[in-house]
C-alpha cells in the first residue's frame, strides 16, 4: 500500500529518467514511470493499489510535444494531483498553449545555477507542503529582505531607485541587473496599484499614470533583496483579483505588431516572466495576490528565447 | 537622466528626427499620441539614447504611435540609440515589426 502523499514522476524514456535521477534522489517517495511502459495501464494499476498522487512531475521531453494525452490519463486516475513540468535548461522552452489548455501551472527549468540547489527539488517541497514561495527561498541565508508598505503612487520612483542602490559595481552585468530590476519593480508596482484594484463588477478602479493614494484598508507591500548574486522581489496586494487562467493566457508572446491591448497588465506579466529567471504568482482569491520572482546577476541570455519557469498557485 | 518624458523634433528635407527624453510610461501618452501628426517626411528616426526606463504601458503607447506613423503617414521608421535592455524589450514585444533598428 502506498502513502497517500505519493509523488508520481513520468518520463519519456529511461534516458530521460536517468537525467533527472540525481535530483530526484533527494526527494523521498517518488514513483517513477516511463511513457514507453504503457503509462495508462501502469497508472490505473497504481490507483488500484490505493496510491494517491499528490503531485505529478512530468518531463518536457514527454509533454507536451510527445504526449499531450498524458495529462488527461493522470487526471483520470488522480483527479486531485498537481502537475509540475520539469525541463532541462539545455532544452527549448515548451509551447504554452497545451499547458494553458491542460491547466499546468508549474514549470521549472533545471539545472539553473550552483550553490542554491535544484529548482525542481525546491518546487517539489513547496508543492507538497502547499506553501507559497518566499523571496528568502532564493537568497543566501542572512541576506536582508527590505519591506515597504505603499501609501501613494508617488513612492514608485523612490522604491525603484532603492533597488538600484542595492546592486553595487560598474560591471556590465551589474548595470544590466539594475536596469532589469527597475523595469521589473515598475511592472510589479503598476500591476498592484492600477491592475489589481477592481470594483464590484470587475472593472478597473484606477487608470495607469494617475496619482493615487491607497484606499482605506488597502494594503500593498513591496519586498526586495539582493544577496550579491540573486535579486529577488515581490509585490503583495490585498485584492486577489488576478486569476490563474488570465496569468497563463498573458504568458503567450504578443507579437501582433502594433495591436494595443486594452488590458495593459497582460503585456506587463509577459515582460515579468521573460526577464525573471522564475516567476511566482500566488493568488488567494478576493484577498491577496503576490507577484514576484528572482533574477541572477549572471543571467545574460536572451530573455525572449531562454526557457523560463513559472509557478502560479492558488490558496484558499 | 530626466524622469519626465518629452520629445524633441527636428525636420529635415527628407527626414523627421525625434529624440526621446525620460521614462516612457503612462505619462508619455499625450506626447506619443500627438507625435504622428508632426510627421511630414517619408522617413522618421527616433533617438532613444536619452530615454530612460520603458515599461509595458510605454511599450503599448509606443506601438500605437509607430503604427499610426506607418499607416497614416506611410513613413519608414528607424530607431536609434537603443541600449541592450531596450533592444531586448523591443524584440520581445514586437516593436521591431513596425520599425527598424539603426545599424
Amino acid at each position: 500500500m502506498h502513502s497517500n502523499r505519493t509523488i508520481l514522476a513520468i518520463f519519456k524514456d529511461y534516458e530521460d529518467a536517468a537525467f533527472w535521477s540525481n535530483l530526484l534522489r533527494d526527494v523521498p517517495g517518488v514513483v517513477r514511470v516511463t511513457a514507453g511502459d504503457n503509462p495508462a495501464s501502469i497508472l490505473e494499476s497504481l490507483r488500484q493499489t490505493g496510491m494517491e498522487a499528490t503531485l505529478t512531475i512530468i518531463s518536457t521531453k514527454l509533454y507536451p510535444l510527445n504526449s499531450q494525452e498524458i495529462i488527461p490519463i493522470v487526471r483520470k486516475n488522480f483527479p486531485a494531483t498537481e502537475f509540475l513540468l520539469v525541463s532541462s535548461s539545455q532544452e527549448a522552452a515548451p509551447p504554452l498553449q497545451p499547458l494553458i489548455k491542460d491547466g499546468v501551472r508549474h514549470l521549472v527549468i533545471d539545472p539553473v545555477g550552483p550553490d542554491k540547489g535544484s529548482q525542481m527539488v525546491r518546487a517539489v517541497r513547496k508543492l507538497m507542503e502547499k506553501s507559497p514561495w518566499k523571496m528568502g527561498d532564493y537568497l543566501f541565508s542572512g541576506a536582508s529582505v527590505h519591506e515597504f508598505r505603499i501609501s501613494s503612487s508617488e513612492q514608485k520612483e523612490e522604491l525603484i531607485s532603492a533597488i538600484g542602490g542595492l546592486i553595487p559595481g560598474d560591471s556590465e552585468e551589474a548595470e544590466m541587473l539594475r536596469e532589469k530590476g527597475a523595469l521589473l519593480a515598475d511592472e510589479m508596482l503598476e500591476n498592484a496599484m492600477y491592475g489589481a484594484p477592481r470594483d464590484e463588477s470587475g472593472g478597473k478602479i484606477f487608470q495607469k499614470g494617475e496619482k493615487r493614494a491607497m484606499l482605506p484598508g488597502e494594503r500593498i507591500v513591496f519586498r526586495f533583496g539582493f544577496d550579491g548574486e540573486t535579486l529577488a522581489m515581490e509585490v503583495a496586494d490585498g485584492w486577489g483579483s488576478l486569476s490563474p487562467e488570465t496569468v497563463m493566457e498573458h504568458l503567450e508572446p504578443e507579437q501582433e505588431g502594433g495591436e494595443v491591448a486594452g488590458d495593459w497588465g497582460g503585456r506587463g506579466l509577459f515582460i515579468l516572466w521573460r526577464f525573471l529567471d522564475q516567476l511566482h504568482i500566488s493568488i488567494t482569491p478576493g484577498r491577496q495576490t503576490v507577484v514576484g520572482g528572482h533574477i541572477r546577476l549572471t543571467t545574460t541570455e536572451d530573455p525572449l528565447t531562454t526557457p523560463r519557469g513559472f509557478h502560479i498557485s492558488t490558496f484558499n | 537622466m530626466e524622469k519626465t518624458f518629452r520629445v524633441e523634433h527636428k525636420r529635415g528635407d527628407t527626414l523627421d528626427s525625434f529624440t526621446f527624453h525620460g521614462n516612457i510610461d503612462a505619462l508619455a501618452e499625450l506626447c506619443l499620441r500627438e507625435l504622428p501628426a508632426l510627421v511630414g517626411r517619408p522617413a522618421v528616426t527616433i533617438d532613444f539614447s536619452n530615454a530612460g526606463r520603458i515599461n509595458s504601458m510605454g511599450i503599448a503607447l509606443l506601438l500605437r504611435c509607430l503604427k499610426a506613423i506607418r499607416e497614416e503617414k506611410k513613413a519608414e521608421i528607424t530607431l536609434d540609440g537603443l541600449n541592450q535592455m531596450t533592444s531586448m524589450l523591443f524584440k520581445m514585444t514586437g516593436v521591431f515589426l513596425l520599425a527598424t533598428q539603426a545599424k
